[in-house]
């Protein structure tokens, strides 16, 4: 009974979005043009090991602050660390800190305002008022105080990204619930005798879930620039550990003479950015129309 | 009468969220791994030094008794004492903080002098060529870190010409001055696009409104519409975006002052976190999240005198 109603539910809560969908125009080209840059990125970072030329922590003292050469196409750096080499590493961990401190508070803020929006009373104003004195901080000073309390790493990174950044999603689906709450088909699923989890997992969610997609690729330009910042600043990924923002800092004093070594990471951290964004902007776009 | 009740009723809910603030930064650092007596007296220190510090310090007490100690200490403005300098941590904020207002003083008048003119070209002509490459720019704006637009600064401006120095804060006003250029610039840059973004949007629906359309209908020319109606009614939440960017701006303060090497508090609290300094880092967390809630307030009070809609809300 209850899965054949189920199934009902689905069909009527499924159909309007493929209507929807075969009316709408194309998604706009900027959007293929920004996944293939991202596109490229993630198999740079997959397939880091095969593509470096030189292992990225191998210093060379007596080779330090050479110039670019057929042997090493960006040089080396003050400790004679092949620069190309450590670019393409730093590649793995600025992407997957970038991506998982972007995943991370989404799921958290998703889930706590999912709770908060669909059973309102204690539950949501617990969370609320949680949300507003975190809300109330320079997020990234205090994760500049979480890390100190944490240890510098990739793990406590993560953790004080998602500590702080869950607000605005939590904000923004307990909005989308509250008006999807009393519509006809979930009030439908409730009288049908359905547990509020499978509601909410299987008919409510999944209703909601797009508007947080759409802040996801601007999000993941935010942490990974977030990332970098922390580490040019000393307090990020912990040397000798290749981070593009880390790699920028290391190169400032030698500017006047070796400015690739400072410059060139930071394109590619443009690189990557504008790929998101040009995602990010084009699926907006896409979803207004 | 509704305006000052208003400001009024603003100030005091400021109240409850400062305790909440400071119980939040007492506790996180409270959490700290460490002892901060065994990081005074140093690793060689007897026993016996160690539990008199400890004493000193008041660990031994409860964890209520020290959050009411520190918030009574927080009220005559006492901050505590720096493990690696052994200065007053306010005395050190004291030094630092003109360096930084300096700074984002600068910095925000160069956001709106880009922004402003920006944001009314671009939405004047919503979707043309002049909006696309507005946007565009602003685009890479967006992903550019700011540490590195400040290293490109000094490479291509600092070291070829020699007008600006590549860091440090300089001894005289003069002096000042010329420092805090290029870190300002760099401010700019990292802050204008978001602003741009949403003052075209508010230049935009405001444009769309039945009295601006009236006021066309009148032969009112674009540009006294603009000047007169437009962004008059565009400011308000002008700024207070820029207050909601408040938060990134003193994080961009933090990260300009250590690319161009200027001793403001930004510095200060990276200084702090380097160095394991905890009363130095609890200090200013405290003062960056201050700023933070007194420049929501001032928003507010402003928007309030600007806009005679905001006392419904309150």
């Amino acid at each position: 009974m209850s899965i054949v109603g189920d199934l009902a539910l689905e069909a009527e809560t499924v159909t309007p979005h493929v209507e929807a969908a075969s009316e709408r125009a194309k998604l706009p080209r900027r959007v293929w043009v920004g996944a293939a840059i991202v596109g490229a990125y993630v198999l740079v970072a997959i397939f880091a090991p095969l593509l470096a030329p030189y292992d990225p922590l191998a210093q060379a003292p007596l080779m330090s602050l050479a110039n670019p050469s057929r042997a090493h196409l960006l040089g080396t750096d003050e400790l004679g660390r092949d620069v190309f080499s450590r670019l393409i590493d730093a590649t793995r961990i600025d992407l997957s800190v970038g991506m998982l401190g972007a995943l991370l508070p989404a799921i958290v803020g998703t889930v706590l305002g999912a709770i908060g929006g669909y059973f309102g009373g204690w539950r949501d104003s617990m969370i609320m008022r949680v949300a507003d004195v975190v809300q109330a901080f320079p997020t990234y000073i205090l994760i500049i105080a979480l890390v100190f309390v944490l240890g510098q790493g990739i793990g406590s990174i993560l953790v004080a990204f998602t500590l702080l950044a869950w607000v605005a999603y939590a904000r923004l689906i307990r909005g989308e619930i509250l008006r999807i709450r009393e519509l006809d088909y979930v009030q439908a699923a409730r009288a049908a005798g359905l547990p509020s989890r499978r509601i909410l997992s299987r008919h409510v969610l999944p209703n909601v879930i797009g508007q947080t997609l759409v802040y996801l690729p601007s999000d993941i330009v935010l942490a990974t620039l977030g990332l970098a910042a922390l580490s040019f600043l000393g307090l990020g990924i912990p040397l000798p550990t290749a981070e593009w923002g880390a790699m920028i800092a290391a190169g400032q004093p030698f500017i006047r003479d070796q400015w690739w070594l400072s410059t060139v990471p930071g394109l590619v951290v443009v690189g990557f950015g504008l790929g998101l964004s040009l995602i990010g902007e084009g699926v907006e776009e896409w979803t207004q129309l | 009468m509704g305006r000052f009740r208003f400001v009024l009723k603003r100030l005091l809910l400021t109240i409850p969220l400062l305790l909440g603030i400071v119980l939040l930064v007492f506790l996180v650092l409270k959490m700290t791994p460490g002892d901060p007596a065994r990081q005074i007296v140093g690793l060689r220190a007897s026993q016996a030094q160690l539990d008199q510090v400890r004493a000193q310090l008041g660990l031994n007490d409860p964890v209520v008794t020290q959050y009411v100690r520190y918030v009574g200490r927080l009220l005559h403005g006492d901050l505590g004492y720096s493990y690696k300098s052994l200065q007053p941590v306010s005395s050190s904020i004291a030094e630092r903080l003109p360096v930084t207002l300096w700074l984002l003083g600068f910095g925000a008048a160069l956001t709106m002098l880009i922004s402003i003119p920006c944001a009314i070209i671009s939405a004047l002509r919503p979707n043309k060529a002049v909006d696309h490459v507005v946007r565009g720019l602003g685009l890479v704006g967006l992903t550019m870190p700011s540490f590195w637009v400040g290293i490109v600064l000094i490479l291509l401006i600092a070291l070829p010409t020699g007008w600006f120095p590549a860091g440090g804060f300089g001894d005289t006003p003069q002096e000042h001055l010329r420092s805090i250029v290029l870190p300002s610039i760099t401010l700019a840059i990292s802050i204008a696009p978001f602003q741009i973004r949403s003052l075209r949007a508010s230049l935009i629906s405001v444009r769309g409104s039945d009295y601006v359309a009236t006021g066309r209908a009148m032969g009112l020319t674009e540009s006294r519409l603009m000047r007169r109606f437009v962004l008059r009614n565009a400011s308000p939440p002008t700024i207070s975006i820029l207050a909601l960017n408040t938060g990134f701006l003193l994080f961009g303060a933090v990260v300009i002052e250590t690319t161009f090497a200027l001793p403001g508090i930004g510095q200060g609290i990276v200084l702090a976190a380097r160095g394991r300094d905890l009363p130095a880092i609890q200090g200013y967390t405290l003062l960056f999240a201050v700023l933070v809630v007194a420049v929501y307030l001032l928003a507010d009070i402003v928007t309030a005198l600007l806009d005679p809609r905001v006392e419904i809300q309150a």
